[in-house]
């Protein structure tokens, strides 16, 4: 692993000493009015109803959801991607030629 | 695929591919159990770093390039990673201050509020789809290395 080792104590020290700091600054949201409410109103989840599902679900349908919350948006923006290159490609010799 | 750890590109590739796994594996809590789910989290921060390390030099020189004439598909892919980060950060911080395996295996008592509760929930459900959108402005490199790779395999 050349490319992870190279340099490895330098770097590695800077993105844990970065990463840190910005982890720290997020724990001060705790600070916030904002959390103050979400702690006055509190939060609870799935704690609710058990639906009767089959026992092997509760294996398949956590990745089903994941797959469809990362997969849906990362098709979406192939499409719009691959879209905004077609037209791009229609409309430039167009400009050319005029 | 043995020459792997000789081309970044291809280091790229298989480090992301099990960090992909692997991000998909912790964000099951309700198939792993909440401990396995946390004791994986901890885990998953190995290949999150070396993800960062081997687009060292891309995140070096993200800021000036933001600041300088670049498309607005790079611009768009570096104000996203960077978002990316600071949610995953936020995932991980707010997980570690609701965990409730880690801290009393490690004997620290820890009071959980109800703010990171619902932090860490919602944080770990927007990711996804963020991610979605971070691999869609990879896809060519996916898709072509995807390709490769299986080619080598064929190969040899």
């Amino acid at each position: 692993m050349k490319y992870v080792n190279y340099r490895l104590k330098p770097r590695l020290l800077i993105v844990v000493g970065i990463s840190l700091l910005v982890s720290l600054l997020l724990i001060l949201l705790e600070l916030t009015p904002w959390a103050e409410q979400i702690n006055l109103q509190g939060y609870s989840h799935g704690d609710g109803e058990k639906r009767d599902i089959p026992s092997y679900m509760r294996y398949i349908l956590p990745f089903v959801k994941e797959l469809i919350l990362i997969g849906v948006p990362m098709l979406l923006t192939v499409s719009v991607m691959k879209l905004y290159g077609f037209l791009k490609r229609l409309i430039k010799p167009k400009i050319i030629k005029s | 695929m043995s020459d792997w750890k000789q081309n970044l590109q291809k280091t790229r590739y298989v480090m992301d591919v099990f960090f992909l796994i692997g991000f998909m594996i912790v964000s099951a809590p309700q198939a792993t159990g909440v401990p396995l789910h946390e004791w994986f989290s901890v885990v998953l921060i190995v290949p999150f770093v070396i993800h960062l390390l081997l687009h060292w030099d891309w995140a070096k020189a993200s800021f000036k390039r933001l600041c300088s004439k670049v498309t607005m598909k790079e611009r768009f892919n570096i104000v996203w990673s960077y978002l990316i980060y600071l949610m995953m950060l936020l995932v991980f911080v707010s997980g570690f201050l609701v965990s409730e395996a880690i801290f009393p295996f490690l004997d620290i008592s820890l009071e959980i509020q109800a703010f990171w509760s619902k932090l860490h929930h919602d944080s770990a459900t927007f990711i996804m789809p963020m991610l979605g959108v971070h691999l869609a402005l990879h896809w060519s490199w996916m898709v072509k290395f995807t390709k490769r790779m299986m080619t080598k395999e064929k190969a040899a």
